[in-house]
Order: C-alpha cells, then structure tokens, then sequence
C-alpha cells in the first residue's frame, strides 16, 4: 500500500457512509434507491419474474391482441398479444444494459482522455480539449439522431450513438481535475521519485479525479435511458422484437387514447427509472461534495 | 434546487417521451364551418403530390387531382356502372371496337378554354404518347377522331370496355394541352399549375409542408356552385393516427381517411362526428425482391412466404381488413379462393437452412420498407420480424415518408433495393389488370414492379389480358387464376396481406359523402354540402 491510497480509502469509506445515512435520511434519495432496487431486481430476476418470458422474445399471439389489464395479463396485451407485463419487465434489462455500456464506454474513453490532457499539460490538452469542444457544440441528442441514421439502427448503434456524445462530458470534468491534482505535493513527489510519467497518471493522478467522475455517472445514468427511449421512440435504436421501453412506446402511441395500457406501462417504467437515478445522483453529489463534509 | 430541476426534467422528459406520440398539435382555425370561407380539410398520411402532370400521374396525388381534372365517365359504386362524367352519353359499335362519345357543353377549362372534343383528343393523345405512369389503359386504342364539337370516336385494335376504361383514375383526366401557352406544359405543371376542367384548381403547394396543397373553387365550373358548398380544399399531412384523430375531434380537420379500429369506435360514440366503414379493392401487397440480394433466391422467398401469418395478421386488425386471396380482391374478375397464405415455421425453416441461413448456417439480414405512420403495416411488420426471429433472420424494417420509400425502391442501382417492399395496391379502374401490368411486368428502370420480376412468359401472359377479358370472361378468369399461381406460388415474388375496409371519419356537418373504391382515398369535395 502506498501512501497516497490512505487518504484515498479513508475518503471513499467516509464517502459510502455518508451515502448509507443520506439514503436512511433523506426520503427522496431513499425512494429514488428503492426504485432502482426494483428496477435492478426486475432486470436481473425478469426469467423468473415474467409471467410469459417468451413474450419478451419473438412470441407473438396476435389472437389475443389488446387485452385489457386483467388476472392472467396484469398490464394487459399488445397489438400482437404479447404480454405487456413481460416485456417491460425484461425492457429494464435492455435498458440497464444501455446504461451501463454507455456509461463505461463513455466514462472509459472520457476519463482517459480527460487525465491524460490534464496531466499532460500544453499542446496535448489544447488538442485534446479543442476535439472535445467540438463534440459539446453538437446538441447530444442531435448528434445521436445522426449517427444512428448513418449507421444501421440498432441496439449497438444506440449505444454508440449516445457514448460518443456522452465522453465528452467526462473528458473535460477529469481534465480540469487532473490540471489540479497535477500541481499537488505528492504528484511532485512520484515525480522526483523517478516514477514514469504514465504511472503517476495512473496510480496517482486517475484514482484522485474518480469521485467527481462516479456522481456525475450516477447523474448521467437516467439521461440515458431518456436518449435511448427516444432513440428506440424514433425507430433508431432497438428493433422488434426486442423488449425496450421506448420502442414500446413508440409502437402503442396510437392506441393511446383506446388502450391505454400499451403505452402507459412502458411510459411509467421509463419515467421511473429516471426518476430514481436522478435523485439517487444528486443524494449521491451530496454525499459525496467535500463542502458538505466539512460542516 | 438542483435536486428539484434535475426531477421535475425526469419526469418532464419521460412524459415527454411517454406521450409525444400524438405529435404537435398547432392551434388553427375550425374548418367547415361558416367562419372559415367553407374549406374542407382533409388529413391524410402521406406526401401528397409525387407528379402533378395528369398524364403521367399516378401515385398518391389523386386525392388532390380527381378535384382539378375530370374522365370521361365516372364509375359508380352503387350501381356497379359507369357513369357520365364530361362525356353525357356513349354508345360502342363493331363489336365493342369503336366507341362514340357525346361530350357535354359548355365546359371550360381552368385555362378559359372551351373543353371540345379537339381538346380531348388532344390531351389522351398525349398521355399515351408520353407512355408514363398508367398510359397503358388506352393499349387498346389505334386512333382517335374529333368529328364535331361534342363527338369523340375512339377506334380500338381489339374490343375493350372503353367506358370502363374512361373513367380510370389515372390517365383518364381530360386535360388543355394549351395551358402552358409556349411554355413546355410538364414543366409548367410541375411548379404546382393545373390544367383541368374540375370544380378546383390548385391555389397553392408547398412541398414538404404540413398543410401541403390548397385548392380554390374554379367559378366557371359547369357542375355549378351553391352556397353550401366547399369553397377551398386543404391537404394535410399528419403522418401519425392520433395526431389526425385529435385534429378531427377539434375541428381542425374535417375528414381523417383511415382510423384504427379502436379510433373507429371512438369515431361511431361520437355525436359530432360521422362515420364511414366500406370494403375495398385495395390490398395490402409484400413484394419480394426477386433480382438481387439474399431473396433472389427462390427458397428464401418461400421461406419467407411461409413464415407470413396472415390469419394471425387478421385478427389482430380487428375488423380493418380481411385476408387477401390472392392478388386481386374479392369482386373483380379473376379472384379466386383458396390462394390465402398460411403461416409454416417448419417449412420455412427448412427451406432456409436449404439455402444455406439460420441456425447453424450463414446468418440473414432482411432490410424492409414500409409506409411511416400506418398502424396495419407496422402490425404486420412486427409479426413478420418476430416470425422471422424464431427462423433466426434479422429484418431490418424502416418506415418511411411515400417518396423516400418509393425512390429508393425504383432506383436504377440494385445494391440500393431493399429485400421486401411492402405497399397498398388499387386498380386504375374496375379490373385487375391493373395489378398485373404494373407489378409484375418486367420494366427497366423499375416503377411500380417492386418485385423486380422480369420474366417473359409473365409478361406475355399479362399483355394478353385485356384482349382475352374483353372477348372471353370464362378464360380470362382462369388465366388470372394461371397468373396468381406464377407469380405467389412458383415464384413466390409477392406475399398478399390483406383487402382493406376502409374506416372513416369526418365531421358531422359535412353531407354527401359516398366511399368509391374505384377511386381509393378520393373525396369528391364538390359533392359535398356543409350543414353548418
């Protein structure tokens, strides 16, 4: 153990128990975590959850189409008879799937990126900053629409539509962190050292830029689940017959205002989840803001 | 704070995403009504103009074009006849190879110009010269004589039921060649000009636009006008059901031309709204790409034929179509039972792994193209892809605007082709020939032929039809029923969906309006009279 992790582990305990009480405290945070251990628990148990699991699939049973919510279909059919129930239980995994691959794809690319200006300094951090610039001038939501009609609309292309709008967010946040941490006793330290200028970036500089990083994540989670419920709404990310959310949406719209169901349910999910990632974030930034802590 | 924005953006964005199907509803004036100059609105799916030039017109204008220009005849749906459109009277002589029409007077063309048999003459003598879109109506014609002011007399190489044929829905519009003066008329007409004889003529046309084109009351139209007509007619372009349906239900559009069946009930309990439900010769059609990509093969096709559930399809449209047999729907010459298709997971598996795809074999992909906004084909675009999945293909299914899906279809570049097309299909008039010479005979570049079928023995087959049904009913009908097993079972280039009833709604106060199959989505707004 080195003695820059002493700080660092002494923090991040300090960090998670203060995020344990905020969730006993604070109701808002406690109800935005319950529902994310829903939404995690329906992704995970969705096999044994959903009543018709095949229905998540490629089943159809257009004989029973539009059945209104009853006891055999608790939120009712579809227009091909596909139970509604099952597909949004396995829609929270698709979407958790997205999230997490956008996430890390994002986080990964960005962070790197956003380390290696900040540290670096200079020319490096001009370029680096100047191509993340270009990125940010480009509205997310706009530049996703465009490389999901470039590329062939899919799941995958979703996923990379939305990460490469996504990055740039990280790489600047680290990027400003890095250029701070890089002036700090213990980085001149590693350096006089002799320690390779790779590895203090990574064994110093990167674990010190990751908290801000892990909130704004948190934050970041329930906007993506919007983009790719738009994506899918608008036909270019998931295709039949997977279960997801938007794309349930977008194929119930017309039935809005006669059969409810179809469209409510994955309407509701989508809201939810956002809902309770956004509040957990922001209970997580409090948690985790070092002003709060010294109060 | 920050806590309370970045809530109330969640839940303002999922309900945003939840409920922006309806799309945007922008706040306009109530139309019908006295306060409006009495124009009629109708909400339709689709671009409305792809050609403004009536004789090479033929696609989803008609709903605007059968208000500017007028046929010969008219055909009527009650009594199954045709009957006098600019032609008051007709008579056929020779055995059905010359026909006489005696023409109305007093008719003006939107130009000023008197419509006289000359005029008529003039403008069928350029549609089948200009041989674009449906010109192939007048085949059977060899000349064309103006022998007095009212009198046009037509000289066929064969007997063929010219009255029928005159009251086509496209290439039958009788037309001033004139109107341009010394400008080239089809470069005239494409700016948005009209040359007709009918109770409007375009007002405005803005490409791309919602509200698309505006027609105006033509004065001097011999039908004559009362005060409680439509004095304007709009085109509005509302891709999405429910966007039409609200608009219907403010009062914002007066005629929605098809609603889902559960929008159609809605319409039935709903005092302030009239309702029109009548079946049709309009079909649902998938055409299998037979010239190149994965479905040139012939086991493909069939394996995807096979994997078409069309019983399932029909129920789950509840009461918006009945299941296509064959080709040619029910009531016109040529239909036959028995040629419905009936969904066969194992048959079609095996015929993939035949040709080399599924599971444990090469992996398939099937791009498929199909109307944006209509509820029937995204039905069966989604049971075709899960039946599909099972089977392990991919289908990549894209809905489109008509243009985009259209060009992409008749592109000279076959690498741009998608795999299935999927489409709705009528018949120029009464007769299924239509279906035949457009879809299925081979044309280079591709129009309407989505198939690109190319195969001469189906051709001959087709170019003989309308001699054969104008002769001998009794072969005709079995030479169709010889065409439908070429084309569905040997060949498998075309999956037959299903026949539409047409579900309808307009605004209460609107009397006069009649569905007309023959002229599928077409409102004669001059025959219609406004109570309010």
């Amino acid at each position: 153990m080195s003695l820059a992790d002493l700080p660092l582990r002494s923090d991040r305990l300090r960090h998670f128990r203060r995020l344990r009480d905020l969730i006993g405290a604070d109701v808002l945070t406690g109800i935005g975590a319950a529902i994310l251990f829903l939404v995690v628990m329906a992704a995970l148990l969705a096999n044994w959850l959903a009543p018709y699991p095949s229905d998540a699939g490629s089943a159809t049973h257009p004989e029973q189409s539009l059945l209104k919510p009853g006891a055999s279909h608790w939120m009712g059919t579809d227009q091909v008879g596909r139970d509604v129930l099952s597909r949004v239980l396995y829609g929270a995994r698709t979407s958790l799937f997205i999230v997490v691959c956008v996430l890390v794809i994002a986080a990964v690319v960005g962070v790197l990126l956003g380390v290696t200006a900040g540290y670096a300094g200079g020319i490096v951090r001009d370029v680096i900053m100047r191509v993340t610039d270009i990125f940010l001038a480009f509205p997310a939501l706009l530049l996703s629409l465009a490389l999901a009609l470039v590329l062939q609309a899919s799941l995958r292309t979703a996923i990379i539509a939305i990460a490469v709008t996504w990055w740039p967010w990280y790489a600047r946040l680290t990027a400003s962190i890095a250029s701070s941490i890089r002036t700090r006793g213990y980085i001149e330290a590693a350096r006089c050292l002799g320690v390779s200028p790779l590895k203090v970036m990574l064994r110093h500089v990167l674990p010190n830029s990751l908290t801000p990083v892990l909130v704004q994540l948190s934050l970041d989670a329930g906007g993506v689940i919007l983009t790719a419920a738009s994506l899918s709404y608008l036909g270019l990310g998931a295709q039949e017959p997977t279960s997801e959310w938007g794309l349930m949406v977008e194929q119930g719209q017309s039935l809005f205002t006669t059969d409810w169901w179809v469209v409510t349910f994955p309407g509701l999910a989508i809201l939810l989840a956002a809902f309770g990632f956004n509040v957990l974030g922001e209970g997580l930034r409090s948690a985790l803001d070092p002003r709060r802590g010294a109060q | 704070m920050r806590r309370i924005i970045a809530i109330s953006s969640a839940v303002i964005m999922a309900v945003a995403v939840a409920g922006c199907g309806g799309g945007k509803l922008r706040s306009q004036p109530k139309t019908s009504g006295t306060g409006n100059n009495k124009t009629f609105v109708y909400s339709y799916s689709l671009d409305v103009v792809t050609d403004w030039d009536p004789a090479t017109s033929y696609s989803n204008e008609i709903i605007a074009m059968e208000n500017i220009y007028e046929s010969l005849t008219k055909y009527d749906p009650q009594t199954k006849k045709v009957s006098p459109r600019l032609a008051t009277s007709w008579h056929a002589a020779d055995a059905g190879k010359t026909w006489t029409f005696t023409l109305r007077t007093g008719v003006k063309f939107h130009s000023g110009r008197t419509l006289d048999a000359a005029a008529a003459k003039d403008a069928i003598d350029r549609t089948i010269k200009l041989k674009g879109g449906p010109a192939y109506i007048w085949d059977s014609v060899s000349s064309i004589q103006a022998p007095a002011a009212d009198t046009l007399v037509f000289h066929l190489k064969y007997a063929a039921p010219l009255d029928l044929i005159a009251s086509s829905d496209y290439a039958a519009y009788i037309y001033d060649t004139k109107a341009a003066g010394t400008t080239d008329l089809k470069t005239w007409l494409s700016k948005g000009h009209d040359a007709g004889s009918g109770p409007y003529t375009v007002g405005s046309w803005n490409k791309g636009q919602e509200t698309e084109v505006r027609l105006t009351a033509f004065k001097d139209y011999w039908g004559g006008w009362k005060s409680n007509q439509f004095q304007a007619v709009e085109f509005r372009v509302t891709p999405q059901v429910t966007t039409a349906w609200q608009l219907l239900q403010r009062q914002q559009v007066s005629f929605v031309f098809r609603l889902t069946p559960q929008l159609f009930a809605q319409a039935q309990q709903n005092k302030s709204l009239h309702t029109s439900y009548a079946s049709s010769f309009e079909n649902l059609l998938a055409f299998f790409n037979t010239a190149s990509g994965p479905m040139a093969d012939l086991r493909v096709r069939k394996a995807v034929q096979s994997a078409i559930d069309v019983k399932g399809l029909i129920a789950a449209l509840k009461g918006s179509g009945v299941a296509a047999s064959g080709v040619i729907p029910e009531g016109l010459i040529g239909y036959h039972d028995g040629l419905t298709l009936q969904q066969n997971l194992p048959t079609a598996r095996s015929l993939l792994a035949a040709a080399g795809y599924g599971p444990g074999h090469k992996p398939l992909t099937l791009s498929l193209t199909y109307a944006q906004g209509d509820t029937d084909q995204q039905l069966f675009v989604t049971l075709l892809t899960s039946a599909l999945s099972q089977l392990g293909v991919k289908l990549n299914a894209k809905p489109e605007q008509w243009n985009a899906q259209w060009d992409q279809g008749k592109s000279t570049d076959p690498s741009k082709h998608q795999d299935i097309f999927v489409m709705y299909w009528y018949p120029d008039y009464a007769d299924p020939y239509s279906w035949f010479a457009n879809l299925f005979h081979s044309a280079n570049p591709p129009y309407f032929n989505m198939s690109y079928l190319a195969d001469k023995s189906v051709d001959n087959s087709i170019d003989a039809m309308p001699a054969l049904t104008a002769t001998d009913h009794a072969q005709a009908e079995a030479a169709y029923g010889g065409l439908q097993t070429e084309i569905i079972q040997n060949q498998a280039a075309v999956a037959p969906l299903f026949v539409q009833n047409y579900q309808r709604a307009y605004l209460a106060s609107i009397n006069g309006y009649v569905a007309n199959p023959a002229y599928p989505d077409v409102v004669f707004v001059h025959d219609l009279t406004t109570g309010s």
